[in-house]
């Protein structure tokens, strides 16, 4: 029994170090980005999120079965897309992990006492002799070399040796770990864009003025109490701008001003402007005039009448009460229904309740664009004229949630950090050995970096130079 | 008035394009130092032509195809005198110009209306990423450069046939680190760019990310320029293949710089 297991045990470690292995390779980093670039094409190719009967139009049957097998047309949340950002995350992952404490080893370690040898094999060294007449006794010639290598901040160790002196010199070692720091900031980024994903959402509301909307999926409400536009001199849209008010248990609990580029945030919800128009089904307020239809005269001055609001008309019994409006009046022949025929506002009309003494007497529909067409008040004098109306303005706010945006900019500070640290952050080690020669003592020096080889190629024979005319003069 | 100063600029940099291709054949220092000073001086023609456009337009004039590539030309030429302050490569002046002025050209034919800001682009984030974004165009293109010049000095090398521009241009070990180091400012550029498009994106759209043309083709360089990243710190790619790939990596950068901006001249005006 026990060897089974052992050996079952065995086969999985064998199966886990292949996948690790699979995945620790820089060839599948190569691969996993080149396909990822290729494969992105077809999103801007192909129209993306578009009804199915779409693909059918423009591509025909056959080859739009294809596209929405393979998922073209919503590639970015296709499997074999997915597939790719997780074999990119696993190779980021291993990468990293493989290579970090053989890294941070090598960063801790600090080998003073070198061979000359080693020095000379160096990518950038030289090697000279000073006299003993200039000076050159193995402690001042050290002490010279630190000087020099510490006004270059290098942090420095150094020892002594039997036949002489070792210097170790350093800096910018973390500059080593700059593309680690980034590696981790992507799978932050991704961590965060995942749980957007799973635990956010969007949704869309349009307000009226002064009319208070629940905000779905969300325990309050919002209000616009004022919409309106801005304009350039030459007459063309600046901006457009919503005052809401949140509103929770019946209180109002915080008031923006939002336009373009500025939402409103309540409770980790984002509100943004998206569009603007005036409602179809309902009106601020409508002007109206009354005449007296004998005579063929207006009797007096026109009146504004509120929505909702019974007005009395001076000098008469008469009321009346704003309650209908359609923007594009429709007619429905066989229901008997009033519609709107469109949003647009071509054909405006209102109904008005009119009361006589308190009792309603007739609804007449009255027509902007048509007056006197209809007799408004039967069995009286009078007529009722619709001389023009104020829109109701209403917004219309997108709104969202993703808890993963936080951790996506956190993500985005990281990675800023580690591009400082990988790309202008070089980690430079210079190893010196000063040893008592026949009538003097021969320095080695050299020197290594991690990339960026012409710059270090200057700070090192400015290195030397230094060294060279200092221990020299001296 | 800034129209003027257009003509003036582009003028400029065909006299110093001229000179730079006279150095190319005569190999005189003389040359090259004049042409240089023209090349500063077309770079102040060309400052002036941008801000009196900005001052005409009542914002910093980014928000067309037109005066994103004089934007463009404008920093690769300045970061080529950044440069050549440092490293003193005298023939790369005789790549930038001849680039310089193509893409001056390519603006020159294009609309040039100035049009107010659509509501999408009233943002302090236009002026810190469209700056950022074209600047790091502007590095990616200079490796761009350094390529071209690899290939050549390489093609110099093979043919065994010293002689030309052999002589003006550095060693290969240095283009190739030159080309390197390029890319090591542009690829944090970049993604520092992609990074402010999301985060003004989110104020906006209320998504940091949404599969735009825009975004896609950022990601496409990004995913392209990570790669010969990799390449060359990892896998080895270095010469040639390095300095080819540099040139096809801007080359789908310019494309797509162009397609897009050309593409979202509507309604939805510069964005992303």
């Amino acid at each position: 029994m026990e060897k089974i297991e052992k050996q079952e045990v065995k086969i999985l470690q064998t199966i886990g170090d292949k996948i690790w292995a699979f995945f620790n390779s820089l060839k599948l980093t190569l691969t996993v980005l080149l396909s990822l670039a290729v494969v992105s094409i077809i999103g801007t190719v192909v129209e993306q999120g578009k009804p199915l009967e779409f693909y059918a139009k423009t591509y025909g049957e056959r080859i739009s079965s294809y596209v929405l097998t393979l998922g073209f047309h919503d590639m970015y949340h296709a499997w074999w897309f997915f597939t790719l950002l997780v074999f990119l995350a696993a190779n980021i992952i291993v990468c990293t992990i493989d290579r970090f404490p053989q890294k941070w080893k090598a960063s801790l370690e600090k080998r003073v006492d070198v061979a000359p040898q080693f020095i000379k094999n160096l990518g950038n060294s030289a090697s000279f002799t000073v006299n003993t007449i200039n000076g050159g006794d193995v402690f001042s010639v050290k002490n010279r070399v630190i000087e020099i290598l510490k006004k270059k901040r290098y942090k420095i160790k150094n020892t002594d040796v039997s036949d002489g002196a070792a210097v170790f010199a350093w800096k910018g070692t973390a500059g080593r770990f700059g593309s680690d720091i980034v590696h981790v900031s992507l799978i932050t980024i991704l961590t965060g864009a995942i749980i957007g994903s799973f635990f956010g959402f969007k949704d869309y509301i349009s307000i009226n003025e002064n009319e208070t909307v629940n905000a779905p999926k969300s325990n309050f409400q919002v209000r616009l109490d004022k919409f309106w536009l801005d304009y350039y001199e030459s007459g063309e849209i600046k901006q457009y701008n919503s005052q809401l008010t949140v509103v929770e248990n019946g209180k109002d609990v915080l008031s923006k001003k939002i336009w373009v580029n500025e939402p409103l945030k309540y409770k980790g919800v984002w509100f943004y402007q998206s569009n603007y128009g005036m409602a179809y089904d309902r009106i601020k307020e409508a002007r109206l005039v009354l005449k007296d239809k004998k005579k063929n005269q207006i009797i007096g001055e026109p009146f504004v009448v509120k929505w909702l609001e019974p007005f009395k008309i001076p000098g008469t019994n008469l009321a009346v009460n704003l309650a209908g409006f359609v923007s594009d009046f429709g007619f429905d022949e066989k229901t008997k229904q009033i519609y709107p025929r469109s949003p647009e506002h071509n054909n405006p009309a209102i109904q008005v309740i009119v009361y006589d003494n308190e009792k309603p007497i007739s609804g007449p529909w009255l027509f902007l664009n048509y007056p006197e067409i209809f007799a408004t008040i039967p069995n009286t004098n009078y007529d009722l004229i619709f001389m023009g109306y104020q829109g109701l303005q209403y917004t219309g706010l997108s709104m969202t949630k993703d808890p993963g945006t936080n951790i996506v900019w956190i993500g985005s500070i990281i990675m800023a950090l580690g591009f400082i640290l990988a790309f202008f952050i070089f980690n430079k080690k210079v190893w010196g050995r000063i040893q008592k020669a026949e009538n003097g003592v021969d320095i080695y020096i050299g020197g290594m970096i991690n990339k960026n080889k012409i710059m270090f190629e200057r700070e090192f024979s400015e290195i030397t130079a230094c060294l060279k005319t200092e221990v020299t003069q001296k | 008035m800034n129209f003027i100063f257009f003509h003036i600029t582009a003028a400029s940099y065909l006299i110093a394009t001229v000179i730079y291709i006279v150095y190319l054949f005569s190999h005189n220092d003389k040359v090259v130092k004049t042409a240089n000073k023209i090349l500063i001086l077309s770079f102040l023609f060309h400052s002036i032509t941008i801000i009196s456009r900005g001052i005409e337009a009542g914002h910093f004039p980014f928000t067309n195809l037109h005066e994103s590539l004089s934007i463009f030309s404008w920093m690769i030429v300045g970061v080529y005198l950044l440069v050549n302050a440092r490293y003193h490569i005298a023939a790369l002046g005789s790549f930038v110009s001849p680039l310089a002025l193509l893409f001056l050209i390519t603006a020159s034919l294009l609309p040039k209306e100035i049009v107010p800001l659509v509501p999408q682009l009233e943002s302090y984030w236009l002026y810190i990423h469209v700056p950022l974004a074209i600047l790091g165009n502007a590095f990616f293109a200079l490796s761009f450069l350094f390529g071209i010049m690899y290939l050549i000095q390489e093609h110099y090398l093979k043919s065994k046939k010293v002689g030309g521009l052999y002589f003006l241009l550095p060693s290969l070990d240095v283009l190739d680190e030159l080309g390197y180091k390029f890319l090591t400012y542009g690829f944090p550029l970049l993604t520092i760019a992609m990074i402010t498009g999301a985060i003004w994106s989110e104020y906006v759209w209320g998504s940091y990310w949404s599969w735009q043309p825009r975004q896609i083709w950022s990601l496409i360089t990004w995913f392209l320029y990570a790669a010969l990243l990799h390449g060359r710190l990892t896998v080895g790619w270095r010469g040639r293949k390095a300095a080819i790939y540099a040139i096809i990596g801007f080359m789908v950068l310019l494309g797509s710089f162009l397609i897009i901006n050309l593409l979202s001249l509507g309604e939805h005006g510069f964005l992303r």
